[in-house]
């Protein structure tokens, strides 16, 4: 599904990934473990197409090439990124903007846009499995909510939306532990043998919920190993600073 | 210019029925005014938009002569849908219409005065040319505890058989003890190129409230001036409501007494402008007793070589005590030829007083952007409800829900 080779890729002269390859086949569920400032964000963010980075090697995207492709038509293909820090959009409806989002996606596959009556009846059912108060999704995006509410909304909008591969970029820091359930239970939901997952965390915790296929400690912008899920019990165990 | 204007006075007098006293009271004003000539960026109020630049660079064939003698033909698809309402209809300058069909006609008395005197100071020479060259100036006036059934409003549309290229015109609102006015100013989009000044009195007599939201939006070739005088008494409101977005230029100027306890001024705008287009805004909110509240929101979208100016002055008298002011401006520049001029003026010279001023500016927030297209919307959507949701918070003011939703429409945000 996903295929990254040789990915380097700097911010003005500063080099941030470096030879970066990863392979991600449908259904599997890949975890990235890696200190602060080692590159996680800004893979996810290249992924999705953010512009502002100097990159060279390759990405295929269902055998795409993905630098070819805008940020919407990534979207379009199925790719979804759940943000580390997710944007207030002030002035802008969470449900006017979950159905603009949601059709853009829909029309974009062939599939016949949502009416009001039909999105809100799928926009309700999704709230209540997330346990997401559905008062909130009348307010404006993301604005004045807490920090655990803007990450369970990027929750409600994977769901919605189901993605082919959905990208967590720490998903789970600012959850309480019911919250992380919850969460853990809607990836959980849309697994299948189809859909795959690149979940970026830094707790081990969250891999007792998500059981991953591979852990891969990412450092200065290199995967320096992979392994299983115990791999992350190791390192919660032991710390970056052994595997250095 | 002031041969021109002497000439088209006298024709002026000529098609008129005024007094010899009413001629020589509207000959002080246009020797005032030829005096002065239009105001320019050595004065103050006019140095971010030189009115006499701007004029001078657009209308080549300047001409002040319209004859009110003559009826124009009204065109009944200006006419605003889906809101039963009272109209008034300029024509090129000239009632053509007053239609309060919808009111109690004992509430509401229209008076036609040519003489008027103006209440207040001013240095402004476009007053003077107002008062030089209108040919009457109409009083609406509300009587005491009415509240208007439906809104007025005030159609000023031009056609292209117009002889000028300049048009003044004056109102003056009283409204009595507890009364309410709803006024929407809608205004037209002609392509004939002429320079609109518009001049109102507002008398808000005790508890009185008025709404006047003011609406320029389809693209237009005008010059438009708007000068706004607003008398309040005690408990009054005033809110105004500006879409300032149509004409080429338009400086709306609005100047409020808050000469009565609990009085209070809404004043918010929208600047949405393109290629060209300069217009500002300009308040003097005087708070002059104690326990008045001034509010002012104006946000601005600001496109290629166009450029918005916001002058906000809030001064605060002695016996103020108790003011409540605030005021803000935002900006989005939506290209590196955009230009956003805020100037915060507050005075104060009472010592319990509350008054803030800010101002921001800046581009599209590109990680907002991106959140929005990673989410399947493509960039002109992304852009479209970001600027949607930044405007949003200025029409959401709008006190009056069925004109809030009529705003909406007409500036096509979603809600
Ligand atoms: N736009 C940018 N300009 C300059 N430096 C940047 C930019 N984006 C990222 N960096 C730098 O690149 C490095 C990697 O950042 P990134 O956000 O990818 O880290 P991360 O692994 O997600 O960290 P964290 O665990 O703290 O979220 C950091 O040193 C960061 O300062
Ligand atoms: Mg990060």
């Amino acid at each position: 599904m996903l295929k990254i080779s040789n990915l380097n890729a700097n911010v003005e002269n500063k080099s941030i990934l470096k030879d970066f390859s990863l392979n991600i086949n449908p259904g599997e569920v890949h975890a990235i473990m890696g200190p602060n400032g080692s590159g996680k964000s800004t893979l996810s963010n290249i992924l999705s197409g953010k512009k502002g980075y100097q990159v060279s090697g390759e990405i295929l995207f269902e055998n795409k090439n993905l630098f070819d492709l805008e940020t919407e038509e990534r979207a379009h293909k199925g790719i979804f990124l759940a943000f580390q820090y997710p944007l207030e959009i002030p002035g802008v409806n969470t449900n006017i903007f979950l159905k603009t989002s949601l059709n853009a996606i829909r029309k974009a596959r062939g599939e016949k846009e949502l009416d009001a009556i039909e999105f809100l009846k799928l926009v309700k059912e999704k709230a209540k499995e997330l346990k997401f108060d559905e008062e909130k999704l009348n307010r404006q995006l993301n604005v004045g909510f807490s920090g655990g509410e803007k990450k369970k909304n990027e929750i409600l909008q994977m769901s919605m939306l189901a993605p082919k591969l959905s990208i967590l970029d720490e998903t789970d820091s600012g959850l309480d532990i019911d919250a992380l359930k919850i969460v853990a239970d809607g990836v959980n939901t849309l697994r299948n043998d189809d859909n795959s997952f690149l979940i970026i965390t830094h707790y081990q915790r969250l891999l007792d919920y998500i059981k991953p296929d591979f852990v891969h400690v990412l450092m200065n912008g290199k995967i320096i190993r992979s392994g299983g899920p115990e791999l992350a019990i190791e390192l919660e165990k032991k710390g970056y600073e052994s595997f250095n | 210019m002031s041969e021109q204007l002497q000439s088209d006075f006298d024709k002026l007098v000529k098609t008129s029925k005024f007094s010899n006293e009413e001629i020589q009271f509207k000959k002080n004003y246009l020797d005032n005014f030829i005096k002065k000539g239009f105001p320019n960026r050595k004065q103050e109020d006019w140095k971010f938009l030189d009115i006499s630049q701007i004029i001078k660079k657009n209308i080549s064939d300047l001409s002040y002569f319209n004859d009110y003698s003559k009826s124009n033909k009204i065109d009944p698809s200006i006419f605003v849908d889906g809101l039963e309402h009272n109209k008034i209809i300029f024509i090129n300058g000239r009632i053509e219409k007053i239609d309060f069909n919808f009111e109690d006609q004992n509430k509401i008395e229209i008076i036609n005065e040519t003489k008027k005197d103006i209440s207040f100071d001013y240095e402004n020479s476009l007053i003077d040319l107002n008062s030089a060259l209108t040919d009457k100036v109409l009083k609406v006036l509300v009587k005491k505890d009415y509240s208007l059934k439906k809104p007025l409003i005030i159609y000023h549309s031009t056609s292209d058989k117009i002889k000028s290229t300049n048009i003044n015109l004056r109102l003056d609102f009283e409204l009595g003890e507890n009364s309410c006015l709803k006024l929407i100013d809608c205004f037209g989009y002609s392509t004939a190129r002429s320079f609109i000044n518009i001049f109102y009195n507002f008398n808000l007599e005790k508890g009185s409230i008025l709404k006047n939201y003011k609406i320029d939006k389809f693209r237009n070739n005008n010059l438009k001036y708007s000068f706004n005088n607003i008398e309040q008494d005690n408990n009054s409101v005033s809110e105004t409501f500006i879409l300032s977005a149509g004409s080429d230029y338009f400086k709306n100027e609005i100047n409020c007494n808050l000469n009565g306890e609990y009085s209070s001024a809404f004043i918010n705008g929208i600047f949405s402008l393109k290629e060209n287009q300069q217009h500002e805004i300009r308040t003097t909110i005087n708070h002059l007793v104690e326990n008045t509240k001034s509010y002012q929101l104006i946000k601005s979208v600001l496109g290629k070589n166009s450029k918005s100016a916001y002058q906000g002055r809030i001064f605060v008298n002695s016996k103020a005590q108790k003011t409540d002011g605030y005021q803000l401006s935002k900006a989005i520049l939506l290209d590196e030829t955009s230009e956003f001029n805020a100037k915060p003026e507050l005075e104060i010279y009472a010592d319990d007083v509350k008054c803030s001023h800010g101002s921001a500016s800046g581009s599209l927030d590109e990680n907002s952007i991106f959140y929005l297209m990673s989410r399947g919307l493509n960039y002109q959507q992304s852009k479209e409800l970001l600027i949607n949701g930044f405007l949003m918070d200025v029409v959401e003011k709008i006190t009056d829900v069925e004109i809030k939703n009529l705003i909406t429409n007409i500036i096509g945000l979603k809600q």
